[in-house]
């Protein structure tokens, strides 16, 4: 899964090297400037990978916690263990949260390395226009990779409940990802703007606030609480519905 | 179970009323185990009966609708953490994952249990892959192990830690006899280690050789249970009687408090076949009409009977009468019974006792057959 | 059953906790002391005497006007729309975020937070630097000696940038690249304050209402509410800072909507000055980087005695501009605008011309398919109607413009 995550970058970084140049403000953003820095592979990359592939990865990952236990039918020895319902949750959990870090590590590593191998890496150019040195500018892929981690941490936790409410893994999985592209869309329909707020996609896009000079904080912080919230709220589903749930698969 | 059932204190899994209904469907229902303490028992029942519903509420793997558990003591699902690490367990078939090694997925298991010692684990894993004989294949990746071998390994996985109580459901799924007789004698030695050893199974005669207690399902109720010699007493005894001198035998029979029934044992041989009510009266009653139904075209009575005995009888156009009787528990001795048909000058050709096998308990008791019950 | 009952408690009590501090949060609090009691002329007294050029701060700008809203997606995937009508709707259209960082009145930046991208203006001294990080585009100016005072306060429109895109099409407050006659894309708090200020005579009741919360800073309310009823203005509400007297947020109300047509204020301030690094800028590598000409002199006074006051972008499509300043307007290019009516219910009409930029505004708005579906066809012409600001382009060219109702407008293209 990771690997399929790190042929996000290199896919990008090999179209745009073998293509002729990139006219300023089409495609995505950024694309245009992975000739000039080599670095901008790994934005482009997790820019390219936020609505659909991370999503789609967090939620394999989130729904085969708990269903993909039952269909095996190892979550009845692990209950029996006893593992404790609660404790087996949380590591599950956790898991699915070491993922959310790595995967957009991953696509930032993987970018960064492809983008030095095929392009020059030199200063960085910010979005407020400012330049900063190479290694300013890996602290801020590192800072949008942890942005994308806390963005996916609600969907975890969606994908962790749905988990817990099936034995086929499957189905908990597509309903994760169904989830995450339904509030995209909801996110882009004015009609339910009163909504947008607190739609778990709505600061995805966000993370380019750090890249601007000096970073806004604004969006990171918004985003934290909002996911904090929905990893309460369905965490707090998560437990009472695995808790309460009969195990007989 | 009453209050002399708890004074005896010696009860490692009890149940009170436990009852699991599924949306209208009733699982289990209102049933009442008692499994004494170092006990070797036998869960017996068709599929479909309840055993595994019950398992999995004795485990605290499903929340009972009704009713309470205790097991080692302790109530269960409220003491879960305490009671779950000294019990192992075999549920519904072994699982495990399948790109993992046998070692790697027992090390996962007991990794899960926050009792479980990562200083001796290894050497549990080991001892619990050699116990069941597994050590060889260890390595190997589960996928590739055959039913047995993963029977064998979800046994060694209820093993990997001294417990206090065993439970195994239906252990010998899939093994072969040879695996089959070596699970025997782990939970011979298991037992004789101490341990209560709860067996699952729908294979009456695994259960007859090595239980000492056994309790019948069916249908969602328990129907028996007991000590397993009580059980088969439970059950119908019956006299076959070979004669020519019917009438007179059968008003014998009466007189000593039997039910009599003449039947035609074929060969021409007229017969009467007696059976009587045992201690599960309405039961009893419908499995002796069964026996005698089949006792007719039984080549082995036919055979004795009118081979050796009946033959002149045939002539006298009289009857060589096999009669079966269920004693009472009060009832007289085969010999007595012997004794007194002689006193009234009935001529004995032939004579046997006959007692129920477990399995035909098993069938009287849960309908015949291993029918799925509805 | 009773014990699974409880382990859904707390499923059901986070969304409850939740929903609780949201109302919680909701309720403006009223923390520190109570300001000091004022009468309006006191408030304006304290608003007139306000010198705050240090500071830095998050400005957020809400419109709800009833234009359509821009698919979200537009501005960042889509190509550059360059300053075309579809950046302005943009501009008038949902929530808009920018930071502001002033030190004095020769050192300032403003950044336009956009969806992914982000347009700066920097200043330090003569220095005006201008960059879209969209197409990666900078422009430079030198200020004249003159203009060393100027208050550059808002970037211009990157789309504005003079060479771009042939200025004609943009409207005759885009033809220079002079900073006070860029687009005010963004106006702040103190701008559109001094805009509505300038509009208050005897039509137009002030009043003081209870104290406000911005930016976390205690704030007097000054109301100011036109008598009449032929506006669709209903009232525009300035906060007023209750220490420094800066306007931090202002508020314009429409007849029949409750929410705000139209909101600029801070969410964040602070009055320290900002790091001094902030105002340095040079081009960054790879960018497209433009030279601009200084600004013509005679531009310069078109800029009133309002400190902080921008020129306009065109009259139909800047919500905080009050039609009828016609000492504004003769500063114009192209005909002489005709006005009709009185304070806020000043209808300003443009004549016809075949060349005239206003005709070729017209026809721009017309042709962008956002704009044109906004339109509707009414007796005489095509309306373009939002909650503040009615356009009505009649079929042979003219243009009305006021914020009263449409057919106020229909009637000043009959009389005229």
């Amino acid at each position: 899964m990771l690997a399929a995550l790190a042929a996000i970058p290199v896919l990008i970084a090999v179209a745009v090297r073998l293509s002729s140049t990139v006219p300023p403000g089409r495609g995505p953003a950024f694309l245009d400037r992975i000739t000039q820095n080599g670095l901008f592979v790994a934005v482009t990359a997790m820019l390219v990978a936020v609505p659909l592939f991370l999503p789609l990865t967090i939620g394999v990952v989130a729904g085969d916690t708990i269903a993909g236990e039952a269909s095996l039918g190892t979550l009845r020895y692990l209950l029996v263990a006893p593992a404790g319902r609660v404790r087996l949750l949380l590591v599950k959990y956790a898991g699915a949260l070491a993922f959310c870090l790595a995967a957009p590590i991953t696509v930032a590593l993987a970018g960064a390395a492809i983008g030095a191998s095929l392009f020059p890496i030199g200063p960085v150019t910010l979005l407020s226009g400012d330049v900063v040195q190479p290694p300013e500018a890996a602290l801020r892929l590192v800072l949008i990779a942890a942005y994308l981690a806390v963005s996916l941490a609600g969907l975890s936790a969606i994908g962790l409940f749905l988990s817990t409410l099936t034995v086929v893994p499957v189905g908990a999985m597509a309903a994760t990802v169904v989830v995450s592209v339904a509030s995209q869309i909801a996110d882009q329909l004015p009609q339910l703007e009163w909504l947008h707020p607190w739609l778990f996609t709505h600061y995805w896009f966000g993370f380019a606030d750090v890249l601007r000079q000096p970073v806004l904080w604004d969006s990171f912080a918004s985003n934290a609480v909002l996911q904090a919230g929905y990893v309460a709220v369905f965490g707090a589903l998560a437990y009472a519905r695995f808790v309460t749930k009969d195990v007989l698969s | 179970m009453s209050a002399a059932g708890r004074m005896a204190a010696g009860l490692t899994i009890e149940t009170q009323g436990l009852t699991k209904r599924f949306g209208r469907q009733l699982a289990v229902d209102n049933v009442d185990l008692a499994v004494p303490h170092g006990a070797v028992f036998g869960f017996l029942g068709p599929n479909g009966s309840g055993k595994t519903t019950t398992i999995r509420m004795l485990l605290g793997l499903a929340a009972a609708s009704a009713g309470t558990v205790s097991v080692l003591g302790q109530p269960m699902p409220q003491r879960l953490q305490e009671v779950l690490p000294r019990v192992g367990a075999l549920v519904e078939g072994p699982a495990f994952y399948p790109f993992l090694s046998g070692t790697a997925n027992l090390r996962r298991f007991d990794a899960a249990s926050r009792q479980g010692m990562p200083g001796t684990r290894n050497a549990r894993v080991a001892a619990a892959l050699e116990r069941v004989g597994l050590s060889h294949a260890a390595g190997k990746r589960v996928h590739a192990y055959s039913l047995g071998m993963k029977q064998r390994l979800g046994i060694a996985n209820a093993l990997l830690s001294p417990r206090e109580l065993l439970v195994l459901d239906e252990p010998t799924n899939g093994l072969d006899p040879q695996g089959t007789r070596e699970v025997r004698s782990l939970v011979r030695s298991l037992a004789a280690d101490g341990a209560t050893v709860f067996v699952s199974s729908h294979l009456l005669a695994e259960v007859e050789q090595i239980c000492t207690h056994a309790a019948i399902m069916s249908a969602g109720r328990l129907v028996a249970q007991g000590p397993l010699e009580e059980l088969r007493r439970g059950g119908e005894m019956r006299i076959r009687l070979l004669t020519p001198d019917a009438g007179t035998a059968c008003e014998v029979l009466l007189r000593l408090g039997m039910a009599p029934e003449r039947g035609d044992a074929g060969a021409g041989i007229s017969a009467a076949g007696i059976s009587a009510a045992g201690r599960h009266g309405a039961v009893g009653h419908e499995a002796g009409t069964h026996r005698a139904g089949s006792a007719g075209p039984d080549g082995e009575v036919v055979t004795a009977g009118a081979a050796v005995a009946a033959r002149p009888v045939d002539e006298a156009a009289g009857a060589g009468n096999p009669q079966q009787v269920l004693p009472k528990p009060d009832l007289p001795h085969p010999e007595d019974i012997v004794a007194e048909l002689v006193a009234a000058r009935v001529r004995v050709r032939g004579f046997s006792v006959e007692r129920e096998s477990l399995e035909e308990r098993f069938v009287a008791l849960t309908g015949e057959g291993f029918d799925v019950a509805q | 059953m009773n014990r699974a009952w409880k382990r859904w408690v707390p499923a059901a009590a986070v969304p409850a906790v939740i929903a609780a501090g949201v109302l919680a949060g909701s309720i403006p609090a009223r923390a520190g002391d109570p300001l000091p009691g004022k009468s309006p002329a006191g408030v304006l007294t304290l608003l007139g005497q306000h010198s705050t050029r240090t500071f830095s701060g998050t400005l957020e700008q809400v419109s709800e006007l009833g234009l359509p809203d821009l698919p979200a997606g537009a501005p960042s995937s889509g190509p550059v729309s360059a300053g075309g009508p579809a950046s302005i709707i943009e501009l008038l259209t949902g929530e808009h975020t920018a930071r502001i960082f002033m030190d004095g009145p020769a050192k300032m930046r403003v950044q336009v937070m956009d969806r992914l991208a982000e347009r700066d203006v920097i200043r330090r001294d003569h220095d005006v630097w201008f960059y879209n990080s969209k197409d990666n585009s900078a422009a430079h100016l030198t200020l004249p000696a003159f203009a060393s005072d100027l208050p550059l306060q808002v970037p211009g429109d990157p789309g504005a940038l003079p060479g771009r895109n042939g200025s004609g099409q943009n409207g005759p407050g885009r033809e220079g690249p002079v900073p006070d006659q860029s687009t005010q894309a963004f106006p702040t708090p103190d701008d559109l304050a001094a805009k509505f200020l300038a509009k208050v005579d005897s039509s137009t009741a002030v009043t003081v209402g209870p104290d406000v919360q911005v930016a976390g800073r205690a704030a007097y309310s000054l109301e100011l509410a036109p008598r009449t009823e032929g506006t669709l203005l209903a009232r525009v509400v300035i906060a007023v800072d209750g220490q420094t007297g800066m306007p931090l947020k202002v508020t314009v109300s429409a007849r029949g909507q409750a929410q705000p047509a139209f909101e600029a204020g801070f969410t964040s301030l602070s009055l320290a000055a900002p790091d001094d690094a902030m105002f340095n800028f040079a081009a960054p590598p790879g960018a497209t980087l433009k030279e601009l000409p200084v600004p013509p002199v005679p531009s310069v006074p078109s800029v009133p005695d309002l400190p902080g006051k921008p020129g306009m972008t065109a009259p139909d499509q800047d919500p905080d501009r009050v039609p009828g300043d016609a000492a504004e307007l003769r500063h114009r290019d192209g005909p002489t605008p005709t006005v009709t009516g009185e304070g806020w219910e000043t209808v300003v009409g443009f004549a016809a011309a075949p060349d005239g930029q206003e005709a070729q505004l017209a026809e721009t708005v017309l042709k962008d398919p956002l704009l044109s579906q906004a339109a509707v066809v009414v007796p005489g012409g095509r309306l373009l109607s939002t909650s503040l600001v009615n356009v009505l382009l009649t079929d042979d060219g003219r243009i009305f413009v006021g914020m009263v109702p449409a057919d106020r407008l229909q009637a000043a293209a009959g009389t005229a």
